[in-house]
């Protein structure tokens, strides 16, 4: 089995059955998409909500930003055979963990979620399950095979979404 | 558990934890003094072979690609730059003790050493967001060392994850920090500032190590770096870099607003700053 890391700002589509995607998420958001049909699978990982905050790191790193990244990630999925015409995408969204404090400039995690949300619907991309906000950070494991998406936390064990 | 016991097998661990060289603690000192210059450091650096030889070996490793091999410690020193030299000195002297895995957080080996490296980086970045002037490279050892105590105090909170986050979530304690006291009698910032008092370190560092997760119960005169070093720590964390279990479960102090003006835009720019040097300098594994 092959496991390919995201790191801030990466993103990985992938149809190989025996790989894995797999990120690390803090206040960070990882938007996943998957196709059914051509059993593909893509995530991207986002670490603020809009790419105006940089724009001059959006073209070195779309995947960075929730506008860009997940417009890069749906194109992305296209090569690989996704077609908008014939049937529609899986979607999961995790990540966005907040930080300990009533402190409203350090709530990025909200506002990468909020941000995801308002583009994927904007898109008319349904999420079919979410595990997003609380105040643990997040590991998710995505199964390309099968399409099972893991999430773990160190110290409170690990779950399907 | 005998907290009194655990306590006194803690204060044994301090004191038998690898002290740091001469140099080492010549340029931390060194660096603690407002009006101190690079070349003072390069004076320390020629004094000691060892580290001589392990800078200019990094210095012309891949990771820097100069055209020329470098073989001198001026030209080393200038290329990489006052804070990789701390960072190497103090990471090359102290033997296995910021590499060791964190047992007790559920860590994996190089976990300490890599969010030491990105709370370095953090906090030299925002000590350029303060309304006051803060030196940078101090900011930046202070960040180096804050978490240097859970080194010591991981071996005796092994199996304890579950249970402190557990009494974080139930809201009997309110941060990881208080529920490692609960359990031990003592937490990672106790620990590491009786370490840094063992060194011998600079008293702004001490404060730096002892209430980064406190800022607002250090003394006036540090509460700049304390803070810095207090918001560079979980901007890290946010940005996913931690050292395990404890990762996020420490309190943001807004106490910080009278120190730096931080808006939306400036946190970004420290997480920016983060991938960044991620990726071109400390070339972890995994890299975020
Ligand atoms: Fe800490
Ligand atoms: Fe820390």
């Amino acid at each position: 089995m092959s496991g390919t890391f995201l790191g801030i700002g990466d993103y990985a589509v992938s149809n190989e059955a025996d790989s894995v995607l797999k990120t690390y998420l803090g206040s960070c958001v990882a938007v996943i998409l998957l196709d059914p049909i051509t059993r593909t699978v893509g995530m991207v990982h986002i670490a603020l909500p809009d790419s105006s905050l940089d724009p001059s790191k959006k073209e070195l790193l779309p995947g960075y930003f929730a506008d860009s990244g997940i417009a890069v990630l749906f194109n992305k999925m296209k090569e690989y055979g996704f077609s908008e015409k014939s049937h529609k995408l899986i979607v999961k969204l995790v990540g966005g963990a907040s930080v300990m404090s009533q402190c409203d400039v350090f709530n990025i995690g909200l506002r990468n979620v909020e941000a995801a949300k308002s583009i994927l619907k904007s898109m008319g991309l349904h999420i079919s399950s979410e595990d997003v906000g609380e105040k643990y950070s997040r590991s998710v494991a995505i199964e390309v095979d099968t399409g099972k998406v893991t999430v773990s936390s160190p110290g409170r064990g690990q779950w399907d979404i | 558990m005998n907290k009194k016991l655990v306590n006194k097998e803690i204060m044994i661990a301090i004191k038998s934890a690898p002290l740091l060289s001469p140099s080492v603690y010549d340029i931390i000192r060194k660096i603690a003094e407002p009006d101190h210059s690079l070349a003072d450091v390069v004076k320390i650096v020629k004094h000691d072979s060892a580290l001589t030889a392990r800078l200019l070996r990094v210095v012309n490793s891949a990771a820097f690609a100069t055209l020329d091999p470098v073989n001198s410690v001026d030209r080393a020193i200038s290329l990489l730059g006052e804070r990789m030299v701390v960072g190497l000195a103090i990471s090359e002297s102290t033997g296995n003790l910021f590499h060791k895995p964190l047992e007790g957080y559920d860590g994996k080996k190089g976990d300490l050493w890599s969010h030491d490296l990105i709370v370095a980086y953090a906090t030299r970045k925002i000590a350029g967001l303060a309304k006051i002037n803060i030196d940078p490279e101090l900011a930046f050892t202070g960040g180096l060392l804050h978490d240097i105590g859970k080194a010591i105090i991981s071996d005796f909170l092994k199996g304890t994850a579950e249970e402190l986050l557990q009494s974080i979530d139930k809201g009997h304690v309110d941060d990881y920090a208080s529920a490692e006291k609960n359990f031990l009698g003592v937490n990672h910032q106790a620990v590491g500032y009786e370490l840094a008092m063992n060194w011998n370190l600079p008293e702004s560092i001490q404060q730096m190590i002892l209430h980064h997760h406190s800022p607002a119960e250090s003394d006036d005169e540090f509460k700049p770096y304390v803070y810095a070093v207090h918001l560079g720590d979980i901007i890290s964390m946010m940005s996913g870099f931690g050292t395990g279990t404890d990762i996020m479960q420490y309190n943001l102090d807004q106490g910080y607003e009278e120190y730096f003006n931080l808006k939306f835009e400036s946190i970004a720019s420290v997480m920016l700053e983060i991938k960044d040097k991620c990726k071109r300098v400390i070339g972890v594994e995994d890299c975020m």
